[in-house]
C-alpha cells in the first residue's frame, strides 16, 4: 500500500489554507495524518479480524510571536477563506487572557521538499493467512499443556502516512510497524499469564519469531506459578533489555522532555553538564537512533528525525524537544514533537530510548552478584521528573545466589527509588543490545504514543518491593 | 451517518450492523506557569462500523472506521472488506441489542458558557488557589469537551447521548530555596463549581508544601496504611473487573461467584458497578452496543455475587439481562471513624505513583510520593517509600470509613485502612 492517496490529493488544499491563514499569522503549518491498523486475534473460544484504531485528519498550527494556536479537523477541502475564518474564530480567547499570552521567538521555516518511504511486507499476507497464524498459535499453546486455560495469538500491523506543509516546507512520510503476541493463561494451583511479544516492520519476521516462542511461553508459565512475593529490600539487580529500557524511559527519559524544562517541571534542567549516572553509562533517544516502533522520518512538527545522545559517559548532555518548547527555550528542536493523534497537542516525547552497550559479559555480571535478582519484562512504570522518584514494575524476577541464577521466581517486582541513586549505581553493562518495539507511553495519564526502549543488561542496585 | 446506514441497508450478506458515531468538539487552554502557551480547538467526528455475518451456525464480525474523507465507493469497498473478514471470524452466536430509542443529555451546567469564557473562568478558579507562599502552579491544562455519541443498529437501536465534560491537569509546585517539589493532579467534572475547584486545588497546594518538608523515614515500618478515594477505586475496580463477563468467558477470572474475599473480622466490601455517578464524566445512559445499562452488585458483604459486562459476553454466560458495559463504581460505607484511625500509628497515602495490584500474585503495593505518618502522637510528612502486602491479608482486615464522597467515577468511603503493611 503506497502513501495515502487521500493526503496526496490534499496537498494543494493544504498549501491554499497555509496561504490564507498566512494573512493573519507569521507561521502556519498543517499536518495531515492517515493511519490505518488491523487486529488479528484468536483464542480458544473467539476470533477477530478487523481494523484497529486509526486516524485521518488535519491539525493546523499557527503562531505570531505570542501563544501557539492549533485547530484539529477531519477535512480541509472546500472554501479556504471560510475555513480560515472558522479556525480563527474557534481559537479566539477571552479578552482577559490576552495579556497573559507567552512571548515566543519567530518559528523557523527552513525550506525543504521531500517524500520518505520505508516499505513493509504487509501486503504479502492476506487476512485469512494472518488470522490463521493467530488461530494456530492459540491452538498450539492450548495443546502444549492441559493446564493452559486459554491461549492467545495476536498480530497487529499498522501503517502511517503523514503530510506536513508550511509556506516553505513540504514533507511526506510512509512507513509501517507490526507487533505479534503469544500469551498463555495457565493454572496449576495458581493462575498466571505468560507472554511473548515481537515487533518489526516485517510481518514475516514477526510470524516466524512468535511461532518459535511458544515453548518458551509455556516454560515461563510453569515457573511463574511457583513465583513468590519478593521480600522488600535493597538488592543488586541484573536487568534484561526490557527492564533496562524501562529504566531509561521512566527513570530518565521523561525528565529530559524539554517541555517540562519550560514549565520548571524537570530536575534535569539544572543538571545539564553534570554527572547523573555512572561514568560507564551512555543513553540515546531518537526516531533516527535505531529502527523500531518510533522510527519516523519527521516528527509532528515537521522536524526531521534525530539521534540525540542524552547521557554521555555519565554526564547529562542534551534533552528532547518539540517545536513549541524549543522556541521558548531558544534551542533547536530535536524531532521529538509527537501527538497521540491529530486531535491532540504535540508535546516533547520520547521515541526509541536506550542505554548503549558496554563491555561486560552477561555471565560475568550474574557471577558478580552474591545475592540479588535478575529482573524481566516490563509491566508498567511511572515517571516523576520533578522529584526524580521512580516506580517501575517488572513481571518477574529470578533470584541470584552466589553468582548463579536459581529456580526461585518472584512476581511481581516493583522497583522504586531516587533516579540518580539508581543510575549512579550502574556498575556493569553487557555487550549485548536489544530494543523492545511494542510499548505505549503516556504523558502523565494521557497522550499515548508508540515508543520503544531497551539496551543491554545492566547491573545496578535498587529497592525492590 | 445516514450515508453509511443507507449503504449498509443495501448491502447483501449481512446478519446485522452497528454504527457508532462520536462527535467531539473541544476548546483547550495550556498554561505554563500563569502564561497562556497554547490555545487549541478541535472539531471531529469518528464513525465506527461493525458488520456481522452468519455462517456455519456461527457469528462473525468485523469493524472499520469511516472517515470524512471517504466517498460512497470507499465506504462500499470498506464494507465488502469487513464482510470478507467477518466471514473468517467464527464466534459463538449471539443476538444484537434489540430496539430502543433515546436522545438524552447528561446533567451539566457547562453548556451555559461560551467555551472561551468557561476556559478563562476555570483558569481563574485554579489560580485563585495559588496563594501559598512558596507555592505555584507550574502548569495547567484545561480541556472542555462536548461529546455526542450516536449508536444505531439494524435491530432498531437509535440512541443519542450528549455529554459536556471538563478535564484539568494541574501541577501544584512548592519551592523552598533550591529545592522544589510537585504533585500531579487531574480533575474531571461535568458540573462547574468554581469555589469547589479552588478549594480542591488549595488542598493540593497545602499538600505539596508538605512534600517539600517530607523526609524519608529512618527505618522500615510495618504499619496500618490509609488509602484515599483514588486508590480505593483502583482496588475495588480490580476486584470488580475480575468479574467482567468477558474475563469469565475467557477463563481469566481468578474468583468465582460465592468466593469469600474477606475471611477475617473486617468491614465487608460491597461493590456495585453503576451507569451513573453524579458529576462523573464516565456516566452514561447506554454502552457501545446501545444497550440499556443496569447497575449490578458484584461483591456483597465480601462475597463475589455478580458479574457485569457487554451484551455479547452476557449472552454467552446465559445472563438473563446483561448489565451493559458499566464504567462507574460504588463502594459501600464501612464503620471506620477518625477516632478508630488515630487509635494506632498509621501512614496516610496522599500521593502514589499508582497503586499496583496483581490478583493472580495476591499483591498490593506501590511507590508513595507523599504520606502523612502518625506515630501515635504527632503527624509528619514522609516520602521516598514503597509499600507492599499480600492482597488477601489486607482484604481480610480491611476497614472502610463511615464517611463517603464522590470522586470522579467513584462513590464510596473516603478512607480505607489496610493493616500491617510493609513500608520500606
Amino acid at each position: 500500500m503506497p502513501f495515502s492517496t487521500y493526503l496526496d490529493g490534499c496537498r494543494q488544499d493544504c498549501r491554499a489554507l497555509v496561504s490564507e491563514l498566512g494573512k493573519s499569522f507569521d507561521y502556519v503549518s498543517i499536518l495531515g495524518t492517515d493511519v490505518r491498523s488491523a487486529v488479528y486475534r484468536a483464542d480458544r473460544k473467539t476470533s477477530m479480524a478487523c481494523e484497529g484504531e486509526g486516524e485521518c485528519g488535519f491539525v493546523v498550527k499557527m503562531h505570531k510571536g505570542r501563544s501557539f494556536y492549533e485547530y484539529s479537523c477531519d477535512d480541509i477541502r472546500g472554501d479556504k477563506k471560510a475555513l480560515a475564518e472558522k479556525i480563527i474564530n474557534a481559537v479566539k480567547i477571552s479578552g482577559e487572557l490576552t495579556d497573559r499570552q507567552i512571548k515566543a521567538e519567530k518559528v523557523e521555516d527552513e525550506p525543504m521538499k521531500k517524500d520518505f518511504v520505508r516499505e513493509t511486507d504487509f501486503d504479502d499476507f492476506t487476512d485469512e493467512y494472518l488470522l490463521g497464524v493467530c488461530k494456530k498459535i492459540s491452538e498450539e499453546l492450548c495443546a502444549k499443556d492441559e493446564k493452559v486455560l486459554n491461549g492467545f495469538g495476536m498480530i497487529m500491523p499498522y501503517r502511517v502516512s503523514k503530510l506536513f506543509i508550511t509556506k516553505n516546507r513540504e514533507l511526506s512520510q510512509h512507513y509501517g510497524w507490526a507487533n505479534g503476541y503469544a500469551m498463555a493463561l495457565y493454572n496449576d494451583g495458581k493462575m498466571v499469564q505468560a507472554r511473548h511479544v515481537e515487533g518489526s516492520d516485517r510481518l514475516s519476521e514477526i510470524i516466524e519469531k512468535t511461532k518459535a516462542s511458544l515453548d518458551g511461553v509455556i516454560d515461563l508459565a510453569k515457573h511463574l506459578v511457583t513465583a513468590q512475593p519478593i521480600k522488600p529490600g535493597v538488592y543488586d539487580i541484573i536487568t534484561d533489555p526490557s527492564i533496562t529500557g524501562l529504566i531509561a524511559h521512566e527513570a530518565f527519559g521523561h525528565g529530559v522532555e524539554m517541555d517540562q524544562f519550560v514549565k520548571d517541571r524537570a530536575l534535569a534542567k539544572n543538571c545539564v553538564g553534570q554527572y547523573v549516572a555512572s561514568p560507564i553509562t551512555n543513553m540515546h533517544d531518537g526516531a533516527a537512533a535505531t529502527l523500531s516502533v518510533a522510527s519516523y522520518f519527521f516528527d509532528d512538527d515537521g522536524v526531521l528525525a534525530h539521534d540525540t545522545q542524552i547521557i554521555k559517559d555519565g554526564i547529562l548532555v542534551a534533552g528532547l524537544s518539540d517545536l513549541a518548547s524549543a522556541t521558548q527555550l531558544g534551542t533547536e528542536p530535536t524531532g521529538n514533537g509527537r501527538r497521540d493523534n491529530y486531535r491532540r497537542k504535540a508535546y516533547s516525547r520520547m521515541t526509541n530510548t536506550f542505554f548503549c552497550p558496554g563491555k561486560d559479559k552477561l555471565e560475568d555480571m550474574i557471577a558478580s552478584v552474591k545475592h540479588g535478582y535478575m529482573i524481566f519484562e516490563t509491566n508498567n512504570g511511572m515517571e516523576d521528573p520533578k522529584n526524580w522518584q521512580i516506580q517501575c514494575t517488572a513481571e518477574y524476577g529470578i533470584e541470584i545466589v552466589d553468582g548463579k541464577l536459581t529456580d526461585n521466581y518472584v512476581s511481581p517486582v516493583v522497583m522504586s527509588g531516587y533516579v540518580p541513586d539508581l543510575l549512579k549505581s550502574i556498575s556493569m553493562i553487557s555487550d549485548s543490545f536489544k530494543i523492545e518495539g511494542s510499548g505505549f507511553c503516556g504523558k502523565g495519564y494521557k497522550e499515548w504514543v508508540r515508543v520503544s526502549d531497551g539496551g543491554p543488561h545492566l547491573k545496578a542496585r535498587c529497592k525492590l518491593g | 451517518m445516514s450515508k453509511v446506514i443507507e449503504i449498509l441497508n443495501k448491502t447483501n450478506g449481512l446478519y446485522g450492523y452497528r454504527v457508532i458515531e462520536n462527535s467531539v468538539s473541544s476548546y483547550e487552554l495550556f498554561f505554563v506557569h500563569k502564561n497562556l502557551e497554547t490555545v487549541r480547538s478541535t472539531d471531529s467526528k469518528a464513525t465506527y462500523v461493525t458488520v456481522y455475518t452468519e455462517h456455519d451456525g456461527r457469528i462473525g464480525d468485523s469493524a472499520f472506521q469511516v472517515y470524512q474523507s471517504m466517498s460512497d465507493d470507499d465506504i462500499k469497498e470498506k464494507t465488502e472488506q469487513a464482510i470478507a473478514r467477518a466471514n473468517l471470524v467464527s464466534n459463538e452466536p449471539y443476538e444484537l441489542t434489540d430496539k430502543g430509542t433515546l436522545d438524552a443529555a447528561l446533567p451539566t451546567n457547562l453548556d451555559k458558557y461560551a467555551p472561551e469564557e468557561l476556559g478563562r473562568l476555570i483558569a481563574d478558579a485554579v489560580y485563585a488557589a495559588d496563594t501559598e507562599p512558596g507555592g505555584s502552579i507550574n502548569a495547567l491544562e484545561i480541556f472542555i469537551y462536548k461529546d455526542i455519541k450516536h449508536v444505531v443498529n439494524n435491530r432498531g437501536v437509535d440512541k443519542t447521548e450528549t455529554k459536556y465534560r471538563v478535564m484539568i491537569e494541574a501541577i501544584p509546585t512548592f519551592t523552598d530555596g533550591k529545592q522544589s517539589v510537585e504533585l500531579y493532579e487531574d480533575y474531571r467534572f461535568t458540573i462547574f463549581e468554581p469555589e469547589k475547584l479552588t478549594a480542591e486545588i488549595a488542598d493540593k497546594m497545602k499538600e505539596v508544601s508538605e512534600r517539600s518538608k517530607a523526609q524519608k523515614p529512618g527505618k522500615e515500618l510495618n504499619i496500618n496504611v490509609l488509602l484515599r478515594p483514588h486508590e480505593i477505586r483502583s482496588l475495588a475496580a480490580e476486584l470488580a473487573h475480575d468479574q467482567n463477563y468477558s474475563s469469565i468467558y475467557m477463563h481469566a477470572n481468578l474468583h468465582k461467584q460465592g468466593d469469600n474475599l474477606q475471611e477475617g473480622d473486617c468491614d465487608k466490601l460491597n461493590v456495585t458497578m453503576k451507569a451513573i455517578v453524579a458529576g462523573s464524566e464516565r456516566s452514561a445512559y447506554f454502552d457501545d452496543d446501545g444497550a440499556q445499562l443496569y447497575d449490578t452488585e458484584v461483591i456483597k458483604d465480601g462475597i463475589v455475587c455478580g458479574s457485569f459486562g457487554s451484551n455479547r459476553f452476557g449472552q454467552y454466560l446465559k445472563v438473563q439481562r446483561p448489565s451493559g458495559d458499566l464504567k462507574c463504581i460504588s463502594v459501600g460505607a464501612g464503620t471506620l471513624t477518625d477516632e478508630d484511625i488515630k487509635a494506632e500509628p498509621y501512614l496516610e497515602c496522599v500521593s502514589m505513583s499508582g497503586l499496583q495490584l496483581d490478583l493472580y500474585n495476591d499483591y498490593i503495593g506501590g511507590e508513595i510520593r507523599l504520606a502523612y505518618y502518625f506515630d501515635g502522637e504527632k503527624t509528619t510528612p514522609i516520602t521516598g517509600i514503597t509499600m507492599s502486602a499480600k492482597l488477601s491479608d489486607v482484604l481480610s482486615t480491611l476497614r472502610l470509613s463511615k464517611e463517603t464522597d464522590v470522586s470522579g467515577a467513584y462513590e464510596g468511603p473516603v478512607k480505607a485502612l489496610l493493616k500491617n503493611v510493609s513500608v520500606l
